[in-house]
């Protein structure tokens, strides 16, 4: 097939993982207040490591790989728990302590943030894609 | 004889095709930049023969392909809709991809069009 807009893969790939990062931020921070999961314990921040994967782009020639990125695996944050005291939380111990999740909001605005620029990075990128494309049709134009 | 036979080997001399094995990767090997700086000693236009399949294949291929894009693209559409978890960039640049193919189809149209009609308008 021909490959109108070209490197469009790899851009493809990065949008994804991106979005996938913004996902784990928004569970983040959706889960920054929970202090019970499944297993009885507070929630515990999560984290996206990307890698670079080869991918065969579509219809090119033979042997014409390109790297992408994509999520590597989603890991836990091992800090331990925010210790709140709260003694009338349905969670508190003994001495009146509740565990809140490890995450703090402010670092996860700045992830955001930083996720929403790489996103809108790679958007900048398949614009100026699609432009230089009818850039290059309009050649035949008069 | 199609009046359009020729075609082909002209858009090879001039470069506009892409000759077999070149690969896209790699700049100075480009098809067009290569036939650029031997154009000056051309003398492939009317020697080299018309190779391979012929242009009527070649543009039946680029519309199969033009519709191939476009099904992608309405299939993205209708997955995004129907909630099957396809994220909106992809359904987007598979939009885009099939918009920009379209066009450069019309194009190609265009120009043939044009070329017919230049021909017809010739004085004998």
């Amino acid at each position: 097939m021909i490959q109108i807009l070209s490197g469009i893969q790899n851009t493809t790939a990065a949008l994804d993982a991106e979005r996938t990062r913004l996902d784990v931020i928004s569970e983040n921070i959706a889960n920054a207040q929970t202090t019970r999961g499944p297993d009885g314990k507070p929630y515990q921040r999560r984290i996206v490591a990307f890698e670079t994967a080869l991918q065969q782009a579509l219809g090119s020639h033979q042997g014409a790989q390109t790297t992408g990125p994509q999520v590597a695996r989603i890991s836990k944050d091992t800090r331990a728990p925010i210790q709140v005291y709260e003694p009338e939380h349905q969670d508190a111990d003994a001495r009146g302590m509740v565990a809140m999740p490890n995450i703090n909001i402010h670092e996860e605005m700045a992830d955001m943030i930083a996720a929403s620029r790489a996103f809108e990075a790679n958007l900048a990128v398949v614009k100026n894609s699609r432009a230089m494309a009818m850039q290059t049709l309009a050649i035949g134009k008069r | 004889m199609s009046p359009l036979t020729a075609i082909p080997s002209n858009l090879q001399a001039y470069g506009i095709m892409p000759r077999a094995g070149a690969d896209g990767a790699d700049v100075s090997r480009l098809p067009g930049i290569q036939s650029a700086t031997e154009l000056g000693e051309s003398s492939g236009v009317s020697a080299t023969p018309p190779t391979g399949e012929s242009f009527a294949t070649m543009l039946g291929h680029m519309v199969a392909d033009v519709n191939t894009k476009q099904n992608i693209a309405g299939e993205a559409v209708g997955a995004l809709q129907s909630g099957q978890g396809v994220p909106l960039h992809q359904a987007v640049i598979a939009m885009e991809e099939a918009s920009v193919s379209f066009q450069l189809m019309v194009e190609v149209r265009n120009k043939l069009l044009e070329a017919y009609q230049e021909v017809m308008r010739m004085q004998i």
